[in-house]
């Protein structure tokens, strides 16, 4: 037997070592996801009851709930990634489909992911200086707009990465047809790519839904019900933050619940999504 | 199935003298008539950034007839095929020199449209390509590029598509289903169905066999026979078997070069060329 068993067994034993490790990074991860779900529901829990989506943010020491801060929270972000999504779509084809590696392709690619890094609060400074001073007051739709930037960077990343693992072959066997370049992008490139990059636009929906620094900057708040978009609005992440600071108990409790609602929001959202992929994929 | 002089011929079985005449010997009716060039190609030369990929190509290629590109790998073969529906063009660093007439037009012209030029010349390629849709949508896709039809004639031709590949009776009743869900040949059906579908008047073939297992092989072998009444075929391929069953002409290529064009039964049997014999025999390739 010429085999080298010593060789054999040492590779074994990399392997061993190398699953271990990883059971171990996905068991810390796994641990902390499930430990902050676990104090969201203890914590929060309570906090959902029918008040929570039929009263408006109360003062210190009434009941209230938090029915103008979902509000908000919910058009802004509908407004951001409906605004931001086609623009993030559209860059990536640029990028992946039409402007094979040249150097415009190359540059935008690298400022976008510049972009994709940049600390939010530094876009929310941005849209201040661009919408809040020359208004005047903060709104809603500065508020969106800085929502929209952050949702750029993530669609067009996932966007190109997802359109680039389309087989040129697929593009061919379209273009052989006659089919014009646009078409072949719209109708075959976007059916195949379609589950990843729809899970690019639940990454960005996810990222927007959670971010308060910007909106500290762009929208403020509103202690009322409130749906002029031309106003401060409340928001679900900085009524989470003020309420969260705040030294009245029923005030924490109604943050906790709010911090909950976003949760278990995304969740269903990225639940709702794949599902529907899966059917789209499976009926194709 | 054309179970010709020479497919018999190749196996070694009643081998004809060797002073063949040059004349095409098919004695079916179409060979017989007049045939026509489809194709004209003169003085192709094909780069890959500065690799000269084909060197002065000089071919005709006859209308209703069956042509097989032979050689080893890296010969050109698929260069050549590529430049037939102008498929290099996706690529800026691939360019053609030279003259490639389909019915007297040169298609080398950039004033060229590519599309419509890609409509009339069908491809289908050496891995199957169903698109991420239903296997109707896969065949409709293409007629609805150029045609405008009312549903119940676009079923028609979608069926008719599909009859012709021999596909139908295995999916008539899941048309809706994904074409990505089928088996391996009976996609590569599918693509030569879309091929079909839109009506063009060549058929460009990459070795639309290389992944398929033999009874598939045989179907589209089959299938080629039957096409080749309606359409200029072009065959690319690495089995001299298909090759030699399944084409009226044959032309051997080597390192960019067309070496010898010929009625296939003269290049399998009485080659001209020594490179020729020596890969038709085995010797190399």
């Amino acid at each position: 037997m010429a085999k080298d068993l010593a060789r054999y067994a040492r590779r074994r034993r990399k392997n061993w070592v190398i699953l271990g490790l990883s059971l171990c990074a996905t068991g810390i991860g796994l641990f902390f996801l499930g430990a902050i779900i676990f104090s969201l529901l203890t914590e929060g829990l309570a906090a959902i009851r029918p008040s929570l989506f039929t009263k408006m943010t109360p003062a210190p020491g009434s009941d209230g709930g938090l029915l103008n801060a979902i509000y908000g929270s919910a058009v802004m972000t509908a407004v951001g990634t409906v605004v931001g999504t086609p623009i993030g779509i559209l860059v990536g084809t640029y990028i992946a489909e039409y402007s094979r590696g040249n150097k415009l392709g190359q540059s935008i690619q690298f400022i976008n992911d510049v972009l994709l890094s940049a600390p939010s609060i530094i876009i929310g400074l941005f849209v201040y200086q661009l919408l809040v001073v020359p208004m005047g007051h903060f709104s809603g739709w500065a508020g969106s707009t800085t929502l929209a930037i952050l949702v750029i960077p993530v669609v067009t990343r996932t966007t190109v990465d997802m359109l680039i693992l389309v087989p040129n072959a697929l593009r061919e066997a379209a273009a052989a047809l006659g089919t014009p370049k646009w078409k072949i992008t719209v109708s075959v490139c976007y059916r195949a790519a379609r589950q990843g990059m729809l899970t690019g636009v639940m990454l960005a929906v996810a990222r927007i839904s959670g971010e308060t620094a910007p909106l500290l900057f762009t929208v403020l708040s509103n202690q009322f019900w409130s749906t002029d978009m031309n106003r401060p609005i409340a928001n679900l992440p900085v009524v989470i933050s003020n309420f969260a600071l705040s030294p009245y108990p029923d005030w924490q409790r109604l943050a906790w619940g709010g911090a909950l609602l976003i949760t278990l929001t995304i969740l269903t959202l990225n639940i709702t999504a794949r599902f529907l992929a899966n059917i789209g994929s499976a009926k194709q | 199935m054309p179970t010709n002089a020479s497919s018999a011929a190749l196996t070694g079985a009643d081998k004809p003298s060797l002073t063949t005449t040059p004349v095409p010997p098919r004695t079916d009716p179409v060979s017989s008539s007049k045939l026509v060039e489809k194709i004209q190609i003169k003085d192709l030369r094909f780069y890959y950034k500065k690799f000269e990929a084909l060197k002065t190509i000089n071919l005709s290629l006859a209308d209703k007839k069956v042509t097989a590109f032979i050689g080893p790998s890296g010969c050109g073969k698929s260069t050549l095929l590529r430049v037939l529906n102008r498929m290099y063009a996706l690529y800026p660093e691939q360019r053609a020199e030279g003259e490639v007439l389909v019915d007297g037009a040169n298609i080398l012209d950039p004033k060229i449209d590519l599309n419509l030029l890609r409509a009339k010349i069908g491809m289908v390629f050496q891995k199957p390509t169903p698109f991420p849709m239903s296997i109707f949508d896969n065949i409709a896709f293409g007629i609805n590029l150029y045609e405008d039809l009312p549903r119940a004639e676009l079923e028609d031709r979608v069926e008719q598509a599909l009859r012709k590949a021999a596909l139908w009776t295995e999916v008539k009743d899941k048309l809706k289903q994904s074409g990505l869900g089928l088996s391996g040949g009976q996609q590569q059906r599918l693509c030569i169905a879309r091929a079909i579908a839109v009506k063009p008047e060549i058929l460009l073939l990459d070795e639309p066999c290389s992944a398929l297992d033999p009874i598939s092989t045989q179907k589209i072998e089959e299938l080629i026979s039957e096409l080749k009444t309606d359409y200029c075929i072009v065959i690319v391929t690495h089995s001299m078997q298909q090759a030699a069953r399944s084409s009226d002409y044959t032309a051997f290529m080597y390192l960019g070069e067309l070496i010898e064009f010929n009625d296939t039964e003269t290049v399998f049997t009485n080659p001209h060329n020594k490179r020729t014999e020596d890969y038709i025999t085995g010797r190399f390739g």
